[in-house]
């Protein structure tokens, strides 16, 4: 078949394209062909040339739009193809520059970009067919893909930097059209040239490998850039280093130059690609610059003269001609180097390797890089605020700060909770690319989300840093995103994450870094030069003792990846280290600096650091300098103390240097600097401003209405729309009392001189209370300052306050509205109890219910239903109370808002309803045949070190706090998250470190001044079970019964098989000759703390007093954990050899359960009589219980131990009347005391109806 | 690195006389014919000689790296220019940007008066 008829593509091998091509460019130097557009020109083309039959009424004018010739004038295009090659060019490049559908666009022949692409090869091949005839050479065909003619790093309106032309996406599919067309007609290579945009490039690129994916081919890829300016800048003003680091990832066969103002002008950025490339170099200049006369100005011997010396340098490997150049040129050049040797491609050392305009590689001589991490608005407030703000310039003028102050690499991350991160992320780095004194450095594209980060490396030309991905998500996810890293041509740092969580051990930490390396050289074929292993820097001198080793594990772990996992790099966030002392700098400073000196010996070479805060390791203290490395490098178990004792120290004059950079809001009017001073919560220099203002307004009286109020509208604002958070509030709250303290005389005083003097006027009176029986009123008190923030006027009534005194101070004080607090399920009946009893007494105010155990549907069926008259509303948080007090206050929305809760109302009832009846239960009797029936015959149950009650006094407060789990201290604040996630969770993390950090203030004083005196008291018995109950013996013989406790059984339909548990169930039975134990415990924080926060109290401190509070409950459940931790392993001793970090602690993987009275195990609180009974809880601890079975002080835990290995915690749910029948009879309690104390489990409703219709 | 814009005059009839000063840069625009490209666009190449942005951005650097001397006013002499039209649009930012130089020519220089 003659090469001239060929029709069907010729496909090629490309592995053996690749290698025969590397194998003659070792050899040889290459010839790439000339110029087409020369050669074109000189056939002087008309209008009819460039039509031909297909295009012959086409709109648009199409001469000048080369491309189209291999369709309408293949044979022309074919032997100017073919003098080429007879000139010597073993590859001819196709006449395709233009033949993507945007550069098509200009002509609207975007329709045949395809047909071009693919008969421009066919076109070269059938010229390369006829020529290896004719000589028996070798000849390549190269697939041209030109720069489009539009722009996706820059914008084409100086005015309008951020703006873009083109997107990265629009030019992959444009590219991949292009692609399809050349590799379907099978191009040898594909050959990007004259590159004016490496991200138009980069976008090719992405193109090419996902079709390549897709086919399982690899086509060898050349790449070669334009320089034009005197800078020697690409003109999307990349060096040509940068630019070689940036498309790397194509993995080309040749990287290189081409076009511009000819060979003499290209030589020294050829030279530069020469020393850094690792791969074959190409160079195929203009014959010079058009002259005047339109002719280019280098003669075919000319040009051969200068290309013969980059051959000489030993620059290049392939050689060829641009613009201007002609066969006769490519005769001259060939001639002329073929008496040089090709450059030999140098190894290159595994270095990263990144770039922005200019290029970043890490070298040996570089021991650390800092990653700029102002740019964060995770990490930097200010920048937070500029970019919420919407402030690009100033944010860019961070960034240039950055650079300027010598970060090598900035951090950009958008992660905003209020703020689209994508959208953003895009329009800043767009923004960024426009200034060159910031895009010189390489980026960091950092977000936890993927999307983000995605977007951002479409935006990028460099090599970025992408920051992170994980295996969290599994190995699959981990894979795609590694493989797409790669794609967009970035480097990536690795969290050592998996799908178990973050790595804190050392052990782990090596092993999730091994196997992401692994897979990620393995699998992926990811560089391991561009590998970055975060390692996970946590917080440590918490107080708490299993993170005294996460600094030791970071280093060490450090050491291992480093020495086992070639050319990878470690890096991490710094300032998680010292999280614990936040506010203190200085100590903060130290911390990092002795950190990084150790991490760097060991091999860490990269952080995200705020270089103009970092102490130099030297200088330091030396003793804080020893204090700081006891701590990191956990040389002792008193290094936390020794650290936290010296940081006091420093505390002061960090204060005084943070206050004298902040005090620019001194200067202010006294309006806004009170307004600051609420917003801020400092109370600092609340009292002066105060009396300035107080001098300033005609009556104190104004004061508060004016600058307060409003201050504290702003609170109110921000809190609403969820920029600020509960404890600040309470914070504002405290400046707000202050304030209003030192106002108070002066009012008075007014009032005895005038008066005509009105008072102040509030927006409403609220009475609050927390129920008889019940003690718990941290909530209750929230609520409260967040209402008076709002200027309501609260009436505490406190805790315990039976009925007849919330009705009668209501009466009295004339209040809006009342508001009822609980925490324990019986204080639900109290509050009904109150509800009727408005109701009875003709009150039709409004009606509060709030506490834990309250809910919108117990409201709503037992509550609501009780008072007619007026309205109970349940409010589930501080944060909701406001608006619905404003509401209820209003003559404007009172109505229809209570028309709107009526509603919501009715509708929970019938749901709730519906919801009920559709619950089968069974019969107790099928309940107790479906028990759980633990196999006893080969079980022995463990037998305690002692029988008896056994007291525990004191306790060392520092022990303690080591088991306290803060997740629930950060909910009581309303602050809804794990610890220590919560810490840097986006949104809430400023407001929850701040809380912490003075929770960890307090906590430090409580512990030094033994604030609390805590008691314990616990027992142990003989004891089986008979039938749902627990019986307890007086001693070993079991002969005589101490006493009973009762368990109650679920009566839930079970389909899966599950048993219908109780308590009774994990205790051996009596009669079978198994003799089992049963364990109680009370334990408390003390009576202390009610004195503390009182005295807080009275101060107008509210913020202590809830912070003391919240912290006495802790240490009553630290103790309770602690108490039970003991009891498993010494004194009853079943599991001496548990060993279980704190954190496992809290997840409750240990073996036997702790379930309290009045909890969903057992719900019935009156069960803790018996408990403290055997106990003499009163007598051993202090702990007493109230007429509601709430224990007093509040900060206790009460309950029972079970140490059976299946023993669980499970809900009893809603039992029948059956139960309750047999409950009470084995109790011997009336049936309806039964029913009044487990109320809220019963399945039917109680009452006298029922009763008369049995 | 905040520097003060620079101002650019320009010569547009032939025979006008500018004062020059020390501390002023003279650039001549040449003529854009002659050139090979049969649709009469620039190729990218061609810009770097002749448009008014990649010449005062060649300046500029080349005072910066200490080529030429430092300048604080610039007169672009168009006279051979036929489309003068296109030399103030590129001087006032209203020719679409080709390069990123043409950013920075934007931020660095001003055309006065």
């Amino acid at each position: 078949m003659s090469p001239e008829n060929q029709t069907t593509p010729y496909i090629p091998d490309w592995n053996e394209v690749r290698s025969a091509l590397a194998q003659a460019a070792r050899e040889r130097i290459l010839i790439l062909d000339g110029a087409m557009g020369t050669m074109i020109q000189r056939l002087k083309l008309g209008e009819e040339n460039f039509r031909g039959e297909r295009f012959k009424d086409w709109k648009l004018p199409l001469q000048g739009n080369n491309d189209l010739l291999v369709l309408t004038e293949p044979q022309r295009i074919e032997d100017i193809h073919f003098d080429y090659f007879m000139a010597g060019a073993d590859i001819a490049e196709t006449n395709t520059f233009s033949a993507t559908s945007v550069a098509q666009a200009d002509y609207a022949c975007e329709s045949a970009v395809y047909d071009i692409n693919f008969q421009g090869v066919l076109v070269a091949r059938r010229a390369a067919q006829r020529a290896e005839a004719a000589d028996g050479r070798r000849r390549f065909v190269a697939g041209a893909l030109g720069p489009t003619n539009k722009t996706s790093s820059m914008s084409t309106d100086v005015n309008s930097p951020g703006h873009r032309a083109i997107t990265f996406d629009q030019l992959v599919v444009a590219y991949g059209e292009a692609i399809r067309g050349l590799v379907d007609a099978g191009a040898d290579l594909l050959l990007f040239e004259t590159i004016t945009d490496t991200l138009n490039t980069k976008a090719g690129i992405f193109a090419a490998q996902r079709l390549f994916e897709e086919r399982g081919i690899d086509v060898p890829i050349m790449i070669s850039g334009t320089i034009t300016d005197l800078s020697g800048r690409t003109l999307s003003g990349q060096t040509p280093t940068a630019f070689w680091y940036s498309v790397r990832h194509a993995n080309p066969v040749t990287i290189g130059l081409n076009c511009a103002l000819g060979a003499n002008a290209m030589r020294a950025h050829l030279g530069e690609l020469s020393d850094v490339a690792d791969t074959f170099i190409c160079a195929y200049p203009n014959a010079g610059l058009p002259n005047a006369f339109g002719q280019y100005d280098e003669t075919p011997e000319f040009m051969a003269e200068q290309i013969e010396g980059f051959a000489a340098a030993g620059y290049v490997n392939i050689v060829g001609g641009c613009c201007g150049s002609t066969p006769e040129h490519i005769r001259a050049i060939a001639q002329a180097v073929s008496k040089h040797q090709p450059r030999a491609v140098p190894e290159t050392e595994k270095l990263l390797r990144l770039a922005g305009l200019e290029p970043f590689t890490l070298t040996k001589d570089i021991p650390f890089v800092n990653v700029g991490e102002r740019t964060n608005v995770t990490g930097s407030a200010r920048f937070r605020k500029l970019i919420t703000a919407g402030d690009y310039t100033a944010a860019l003028e961070v960034a240039r700060d950055q650079v300027a102050n010598g970060a090598q690499i900035i951090d950009i991350n958008m992660d905003e909770g209020l703020i689209d991160s994508e959208q953003v992320m895009i329009e800043y780095l767009n923004l960024l690319a426009a200034e060159p004194d910031v895009a010189k450095v390489p980026l960091m594209i950092d977000s936890s989300k993927w999307e983000v980060i995605e977007a951002g490396l479409k935006c990028v030309q460099g090599k970025a840093l992408v920051n992170s991905i994980s295996m969290k998500e599994g190995e699959e996810q981990f894979l795609k995103y590694a493989r797409l890293v790669r794609a967009y041509g970035a480097a990536v740092v690795v969290m050592a994450f998996d799908e178990q969580g973050q790595a804190d051990t050392l052990e782990r930490k090596v092993e999730i870094c091994k196997r992401a390396y692994k897979l990620l050289t393995e699998d992926v074929g990811f560089p391991p030069e561009d590998i970055v292993f975060d390692p996970n820097v946590f917080a440590i001198a918490t107080g708490i003792e299993e993170h005294n080793g996460y600094g030791v594990a970071f280093i060490e772990a450090t050491k291992i990846i480093t020495e086992t996992l070639p050319h990878v790099h470690i890096s991490g966030g710094i300032s998680n280290l010292s999280f614990s002392f936040r506010g203190n700098e200085p100590v903060r400073e130290a911390m990092h600096a002795v950190f990084l000196y150790y991490a760097i010996q060991n091999g860490m070479d990269m952080g995200i650091v705020n270089a103009g805060q970092l102490a130099v390791y030297e200088s330091i203290e030396p003793e804080l300098r020893t204090a700081c490395e006891d701590v990191i490098l956990n040389r002792d178990p008193g290094a936390t103390d020794r650290l936290l004792a010296l940081a006091e120290r420093y505390r002061g004059t960090a204060g005084k240097e943070v206050a004298a950079k902040d005090l620019s809001w001194r200067e202010k009017s006294v309006e806004e600097r009170i307004a600051h001073a609420l917003v801020n919560g400092i109370t600092e220099y609340i009292d002066a401003d105060t009396e300035e203002a107080r001098l300033k307004l005609p009556r104190p009286l104004h004061v508060i209405e004016g600058p307060l109020m409003s201050g504290m509208g702003i609170v109110g604002d921000l809190f609403g729309s969820g920029k600020m958070f509960l404890p600040q509030v309470v914070k504002s709250a405290r400046v707000m009392k202050q304030a209003v303290a030192l106002l108070l005389p002066y009012m008075e005083a007014e009032k005895n001189a005038d008066g005509n003097a009105t008072g102040r006027q509030s927006a409403g009176k609220v009475l609050m209370a927390t129920v008889k029986g019940d003690v718990h009123d941290i909530g209750k008190n929230i609520v409260g300052v967040v209402l008076s923030c709002n200027n309501y006027e609260i009436i505490d009534l406190g805790v315990m306050v039976p009925a007849a005194k919330i009705l009668q101070t209501a009466r009295d004080e004339n209040v809006d509205i009342i508001g009822l607090s609980g925490l324990i399920t019986p204080s639900l009946d109290e509050m009904a109890h109150v509800a009727s009893e408005m109701e009875r007494e003709g009150f039709d105010i409004p009606l509060l219910i709030g506490g834990a155990t309250t809910s919108r549907v117990h409201t709503a069926v037992k509550i609501h239903p009780r008072y007619s008259a007026g309205q109970a509303v349940h409010v589930n948080d501080a944060s909701r109370a406001v608006g619905v007090v404003g509401n209820l206050l209003s003559k404007d929305t009172k109505v229809s808002f209570i028309e709107d809760i009526r509603a919501q109302y009715a509708k929970a009832a019938a749901a709730h309803e519906r919801a009920e009846s559709e619950k089968q239960r069974i019969p107790l009797a099928k309940a107790r045949a479906n028990a759980f029936k633990p196999d006893w015959s080969d079980y022995t149950p463990p037998e305690p070190s002692f029988l008896g009650t056994r007291t525990f006094d004191g306790f060392d407060l520092a022990e303690l706090a080591e088991y306290i789990d803060w997740t629930p201290f950060f909910q009581t604040w309303e602050l809804k998250g794990r610890y220590p996630a919560i810490l840097e969770d986006e949104r809430q993390g400023e407001a929850a470190r701040s809380l912490f950090e003075d929770a960890q203030k307090m906590l430090s004083q409580i512990i030094a001044e033994k604030w609390f005196r805590p008691r314990a008291v616990i027992g142990f018995w003989p004891a089986n079970a008979v039938g749902d109950d627990i019986r307890l013996y007086k001693d070993g013989a079991r002969t005589e019964e101490l006493a009973t406790l009762f368990t109650l059984r679920q009566q839930l339909t079970r389909r899966d098989g599950k048993p219908n548990m109780a308590l009774s169930d994990f205790v051996a039975p009596a009669g079978i000759g198994k003799p089992d134990y049963m364990g109680g415990f009370v334990v408390t924080a003390g009576i202390e703390e009610v004195e503390i926060a009182e005295r807080f109290e009275k101060r107008n401190d509210d913020y202590s007093s809830i912070l003391v509070k919240a912290l006495a409950d802790r240490f009553a459940e630290a103790m309770a954990e602690y108490m039970h931790l003991r009891v498993r392993k010494d004194f009853w001793g079943y599991a001496a050899d548990e060993n279980l970090s704190n954190d496992e602690l809290l997840t409750e993987i240990y073996r036997g359960i702790r379930p309290a009275p009045g909890y969903p195990a057992q719900p019935d609180h009156t069960e803790k009589t018996t408990l403290f009974r055997l106990l003499e809880a009163e007598k051993n601890a202090g702990v007493t219980l109230t007429e509601s079975y709430a224990m007093w002080p509040g900060s206790s835990v009460s309950g029972i131990y079970f140490s059976h290995p299946d023993a669980y915690y499970f809900g009893v749910a809603k039992v029948e009347r059956d139960q309750v029948l047999d409950y009470a009879q084995r109790k011997n309690m009336s049936v309806q005391d039964v029913e009044r104390w487990l109320g809220p489990i019963l399945n039917y409703i109680p009452g006298p109806s029922i009763v008369a219709a049995e | 690195m905040k520097a003060e814009p620079i101002p650019v005059k320009l010569v547009t009839e032939v025979g006008h006389l500018l004062t020059l000063d020390p501390d002023t840069a003279l650039l001549r625009l040449p003529a854009n014919s002659g050139h090979g490209h049969q649709d009469g666009e620039q190729c990218i190449a061609c810009a770097a000689r002749t448009d008014v942005r990649a010449l005062l951005f060649d300046l500029w650097e080349g005072a910066r790296q200490g080529l030429r001397p430092a300048f604080k006013s610039v007169v672009v002499d168009a006279t051979a220019v036929a489309d003068q039209g296109r030399v103030v649009a590129a001087l006032t930012g209203k020719l679409p940007a080709q390069a990123l130089r043409d950013h920075t020519v934007a931020r660095l220089f001003y055309l006065a008066g």
